[in-house]
C-alpha cells in the first residue's frame, strides 16, 4: 500500500470517528460489525502510543514493561465516561491485541519493502531503524502463519494473537476466552509448536 | 489439512505432551495405531515443541514498543482540510505537531493535532475550543498568531503562525545566553504579556518550552491560554511528571506555577508574573528557583521557600547584579499585591538596567559585566555565602542568630503552653461528653490531625464529621474488656504497644519527607501494633503489606515482621503512591486513601467528580460526599478506611480524654525532623 493510502485510510477512520462511546463500539464489534474497530483502531493507536512511550521510558531505567498494565491504562482512559463491564474490557483487550499486531505487521511490511527496493522508498532512515530487518521478516512470517492456523483452527489462533500481540497472561487469555485455564495452557502449546514448526519450514 | 483431521492431531499432541519425553513415543505408535501419517504430523510438531523455546514467549511490546510509539508518520503527506502536511515539528507528549502548508495563502503554519483522548471529551473539547477562538483575537508581535481552530473530516486542530527558531528551553540548555539576550527575551516577553493582559488573557502557563524565538531575535509566546487546556487531566500529568522526575529532567509543569496557581486558587495576570519571575531567574541561574526531589518539596518551595540569592549573597556587592536580583525578587513575591502588578511595569525596570548595562554604569566590573557576558561566566561571580565578610557584619550574623534562637524557643513554648492548654480544656471523658460536645472534638481534632499531615483545612460537612465519629465511637467502646467482642483487644493494649516501635517508624517516614503522623497511626489502622499480624490475603506485618508487595520494596517475605525494615519500605510505599497523584498528593488524606485503593482507583474517583463539578476540592472528603456518584469499592472499603485512620489518630492523640495513660503517640517521633 502506498503511504498516501495508508494516510487516506486513517483519515477515513478519524473521519468516521464519531461521538459513539468506546463501549459501544466494542459491542458493536463483538456483534460482528468490522467498521467498529476500523473506528477504535486511532483511538487506541493514539493512546497506545503515549502510553508504551512513558513505559518504554520506565524500561530504560530498569524497569520491566509490563504489557497488561499498559493495555488495561488504554482501555480506562478510553472508556472513561463509561461504567464497563469485564465482558467489555475483554472485547477491548482483543480488539487491542489485533490493532497492536496491525501496527506491528504494517510497520515489518513496509520495512520489508524498503529493504527490497520497493516503492515505499521515502520512509525516513530513522522508523527504518527501528525494526531490524530480519525482526521484520519474522514478523511477517508469523502474522501470515496465524492466518493459516485460523484457517484450522480460530481459537488457537486467537490465543496466540491475544497473548503475544495483547501480551495479556494465560489467565486473561482464558477470561477474553470464556474458556477454562487448561484449554488456554493447551492451545497455546499446540499453536506454539504448529507455529514454529511452520515458520521454520519456510 | 482439514480442521477435523487437524483436531485429531490436536489430540494425539495433547495426549503426547502431557506425558513425560521418554513415554512419548510409546503413547504415539499406541494412539496412532497404523495412521502412519498422524505420527508422523504429531511426532514433529513435538519436535518443534521442543525446539521452540521462548520463542514467541515474550510479547511483541516488549521488543517492538519504539514502533508503537514512533509509528505515526502515516499523516506525512496527506492533508487535513486545507492543509497539506509536509513534516512532523513535534509533539509526542500531548499532541502532534505539524508543518504543514496553507496553498491559500501559500504560507507555512504549525498545526497541532488535538489528541484523540482530548476530542473525545466534548466538555472539555468545547471548553478548548471557547479559549482559542479567545486568544486567536491577539494580534501582537510577541505572541504567536492563531490563524485558524478548526476541524475536519473529524480531525481537531490548530492552525499557527510557524516559527523557525530554538524554544527557550533549547537556549538555556545550550548554555549560551548572554546578560543581554536574557533581558531582551524578559523584555519582549512582557511586551506581549502587556497585549494579552490588557485584552483579558492570561497565560497561565509560561515556561521556557513555551517561548520561542525565531531566527531574527523576535521572541514569541505560544499557546495563550491554552496551554494548561491541552494537558491531559491531573491523572496524567502526575505520571509525566513522575517519568520525567525518574528520567532526571525537568520537573513538570508546576516549577514555574504561582503560589496562588499552586493552592488552586482564582488567578489574574500576575499569576504569568510570577512564571515570568521564575523563567528570568532560570535564563540567570541555570536553574530553577524552586525545586524539590519530589512534586510536594516543590510545592513547599514555592509555597515557603525565599528563591536563594542569584548570585550568592544578598545584597551583592555589585549595583548592577543587586538591581537584576531587586527585580527577579520583586517577581517572585509570594502575595501577588507585592509583585509588579503590570508587565509594563517589570518591562520597565528590565529596560532600566539594559540601558545602564549599555552605558557601562553602575557596575563595579564594568570591565567584566557587560551585555555580552554569558550568564555562566555571571554565575562566575557568584560570591559564596561563607565568604569572610568584614567584622561587624558576623556580629549582626551572630546575634541575628541568637535572636532567632531566642523567638524559636519563644514560639515553641508558646506552643506547647497553648496545646497543653488545649488539652487540659477537652480533657473532659469522650464517653461523658454529650453528642454535640463529642461532635465538635471530633471536628477540632480532625482539623488539628489535618493539619499535622499538612493538609490544606478542609472544612467538613457533618456527614464527614460524623463518619469519624462513627469510628472513634467503635474504638471508644472498646476500653471495657468486658464488651470486647471476640479478637478484639482493650484500645489500652493496643496502643501501649505502639510505643517502642515509634521512633523507628518516624525516622523512616521523615528520611522520606512524609508526614511522621502517618507511619505513627497507619499501623494502628493496619494491625493495631500487633507486630505479625496476618490477615486472611496474606498480608503480613505492621504496615500490612502483601508478600509480593513487599517484595517489590526490598523486604524479603521472612522480614515482613521486622519493623526496622517493614518501616522504609512502608514510607517508600507512600512516596510512591505520592508521586503516582501528582497534584493531588497535595492532600494527604487522598494519599492514605490510595494506599488503601490504589492511586489508579483514587485517581478515577476523582476523575468522575470532575464531571459533576469541575471546581472540586481535590481532597477524601469531598470524594466521600459524593460517594453515592463513586463506584462499589469506595462504598464498600475505602469510605472507611480514612475516617479510621483518623479516628486513630484522633484517639491516640488525646489519650487522657479516652483514658489511656500515656503520652500522645506522635510525642515518641523524636529524633524525626519531620514535619
Amino acid at each position: 500500500m502506498k503511504d498516501d493510502k495508508i494516510a487516506a485510510r486513517f483519515i477515513r477512520m478519524m473521519m468516521t470517528l464519531s461521538a459513539s462511546g468506546v463501549t459501544e463500539l466494542l459491542r458493536d464489534w463483538q456483534r460482528g460489525d468490522r467498521a467498529a474497530l476500523e473506528k477504535l483502531t486511532p483511538l487506541i493507536h493514539d493512546e497506545l502510543r503515549r502510553i508504551a512511550h512513558r513505559y518504554a521510558q520506565r524500561e530504560r531505567n530498569g524497569h520491566t514493561l509490563q504489557t497488561t498494565a499498559l493495555v488495561n491504562e488504554v482501555y480506562l482512559r478510553l472508556a472513561r465516561h463509561e461504567k464497563p463491564g469485564w465482558q467489555d474490557r475483554a472485547h477491548f483487550f482483543a480488539a487491542t491485541a489485533q490493532v497492536m499486531r496491525h501496527i506491528l505487521i504494517d510497520h515489518a511490511r513496509r520495512r520489508h519493502y524498503l529493504k527490497h527496493g520497493g516503492e515505499l522508498q521515502q520512509i525516513p532512515l530513522a522508523e527504518a531503524s527501528l525494526m531490524s530487518e530480519q525482526r521484520a521478516t519474522e514478523l511477517v512470517a508469523l502474522d501470515e502463519a496465524l492466518d493459516e492456523l485460523k484457517e484450522l483452527d480460530p481459537r488457537k489462533s486467537s490465543v496466540v494473537e491475544l497473548r503475544y500481540f495483547g501480551g495479556l497472561s494465560l489467565e486473561e487469555t482464558a477470561k477474553v476466552l470464556e474458556v477454562s485455564l487448561m484449554t488456554v495452557r493447551r492451545d497455546w502449546r499446540a499453536a506454539k509448536a504448529w507455529l514454529f514448526r511452520r515458520i521454520s519450514n519456510t | 489439512m482439514t480442521p477435523e483431521r487437524w483436531q485429531k492431531v490436536d489430540e494425539v499432541l495433547q495426549g503426547a505432551l502431557d506425558r513425560s519425553p521418554a513415554e512419548r513415543a510409546a503413547f504415539l505408535s499406541e494412539a496412532c495405531l497404523d495412521d502412519e501419517e498422524l505420527q508422523r504430523e504429531t511426532s514433529s510438531l513435538i519436535q518443534a515443541f521442543d525446539e521452540a523455546g521462548d520463542f514467541i514467549e515474550e510479547p511483541a511490546i516488549a521488543r517492538d514498543a519504539l514502533v508503537i510509539i514512533s509509528d505515526h508518520d502515516q499523516r506525512l503527506g496527506s492533508e487535513i482540510g486545507p492543509y497539506e502536511i509536509i513534516g512532523r515539528i513535534g509533539g509526542g507528549g500531548m499532541s502532534d505537531i505539524y508543518l504543514a502548508r496553507d496553498p491559500r495563502l501559500d504560507r507555512l503554519v504549525a498545526l497541532k493535532i488535538l489528541p484523540a483522548y482530548f476530542v473525545s471529551d466534548g466538555e472539555r473539547l468545547r471548553r478548548f475550543q471557547v479559549e482559542a477562538r479567545a486568544a486567536s483575537a491577539l494580534n501582537h508581535t510577541n505572541i504567536v498568531t492563531i490563524y485558524e481552530v478548526g476541524q475536519a473530516e473529524g480531525i481537531h486542530f490548530i492552525a499557527a503562525e510557524y516559527i523557525d527558531g530554538p524554544t527557550i528551553r533549547e537556549r538555556i540548555k545550550a548554555e549560551d545566553l548572554s546578560l543581554g539576550e536574557v533581558l531582551e527575551v524578559a523584555a519582549q516577553m512582557m511586551c506581549g504579556l502587556t497585549a494579552a493582559h490588557t485584552a483579558g488573557i492570561i497565560h497561565r502557563d509560561i515556561k521556557p518550552e513555551n517561548i520561542m524565538q525565531r531566527h531574527d531575535g523576535v521572541v514569541k509566546i505560544l499557546d495563550f491560554g491554552i496551554a494548561k487546556l491541552l494537558e491531559p487531566s491531573s491523572d496524567i500529568s502526575a505520571s509525566t511528571i513522575r517519568t520525567q522526575t525518574e528520567v532526571g529532567t525537568l520537573l513538570g509543569t508546576i516549577s514555574y506555577m504561582s503560589p496562588e496557581q499552586v493552592r488552586g486558587l482564582n488567578v489574574d495576570p500576575r499569576t504569568d508574573i510570577w512564571s515570568c519571575g521564575v523563567l528570568l531567574y532560570e535564563m540567570l541561574a541555570q536553574l530553577r528557583p524552586f525545586d524539590g526531589q519530589t512534586q510536594a518539596d516543590t510545592v513547599v518551595a514555592i509555597l515557603q521557600r525565599e528563591s536563594p540569592p542569584l548570585f550568592g549573597v544578598e545584597p551583592h556587592p555589585d549595583p548592577l547584579l543587586r538591581q537584576i536580583q531587586a527585580v527577579v525578587s520583586k517577581a517572585l513575591r509570594k502575595e501577588p499585591v507585592e509583585r509588579y502588578q503590570t508587565a509594563a511595569d517589570l518591562r520597565a525596570d528590565l529596560e532600566k538596567i539594559r540601558r545602564e548595562l549599555e552605558r557601562g554604569n553602575l557596575s563595579a566590573n564594568q570591565a567584566v559585566i557587560n551585555s555580552q557576558i554569558n550568564v555562566k561566566e555571571l554565575q562566575g561571580l557568584k560570591l559564596r555565602a561563607d565568604a569572610p565578610r568584614p567584622r561587624h557584619q558576623i556580629w549582626i550574623a551572630i546575634v541575628s542568630v541568637v535572636l532567632f534562637a531566642a523567638i524559636v524557643t519563644a514560639a515553641f513554648l508558646a506552643n506547647h503552653f497553648k496545646s497543653s492548654h488545649n488539652a487540659t480544656a477537652a480533657s473532659k471523658p469522650y464517653l461523658q461528653m454529650s453528642e454535640p460536645e463529642q461532635m465538635a472534638f471530633v471536628a477540632a481534632q480532625e482539623q488539628r490531625i489535618a493539619n499535622m499531615m499538612g493538609d490544606r483545612p478542609a472544612r467538613l460537612n457533618d456527614d464527614a464529621i460524623r463518619a469519624i465519629k462513627r469510628h472513634v465511637d467503635r474504638y471508644a467502646a472498646r476500653q471495657n474488656s468486658s464488651k470486647l467482642k471476640p479478637g478484639e483487644e482493650d484500645l489500652r493494649t493496643a496502643y501501649a504497644r505502639a510505643r517502642p516501635q515509634i521512633p523507628v517508624i518516624a525516622q523512616a517516614f521523615a528520611a522520606r519527607r512524609i508526614p511522621v503522623v502517618i507511619g505513627v497511626y497507619l499501623p494502628m489502622v493496619e494491625s493495631a501494633y500487633q507486630p505479625c499480624y496476618e490477615n486472611k490475603i496474606g498480608a503480613k506485618g505492621l504496615f500490612q503489606f502483601l508478600p509480593a508487595t513487599a517484595e517489590q520494596y526490598g523486604v524479603t517475605r521472612a522480614d515482613m515482621c521486622d519493623v526496622q525494615k517493614m518501616a522504609p519500605a512502608a514510607a517508600h510505599y507512600i512516596a510512591d503512591r505520592m508521586a503516582e497523584l501528582g497534584d493531588d498528593s497535595q492532600s494527604m488524606t487522598l494519599v492514605l486513601l490510595s494506599y488503601n485503593r490504589g492511586p489508579d482507583d483514587v485517581r478515577e474517583s476523582l476523575r468522575r467528580l470532575r464531571e459533576i463539578d469541575a471546581n472540586y476540592e481535590r481532597n477524601f472528603w469531598t470524594l466521600f460526599a459524593n460517594r453515592d456518584k463513586l463506584d462499589q469499592s469506595f462504598q464498600n472499603e475505602s469510605a472507611g478506611y480514612v475516617p479510621d485512620f483518623f479516628a486513630a489518630a484522633i484517639i491516640g492523640e488525646n489519650p487522657d480524654v479516652f483514658d489511656l495513660q500515656m503520652p500522645a503517640l506522635s510525642s515518641f517521633a523524636t529524633g524525626a525532623s519531620g514535619k
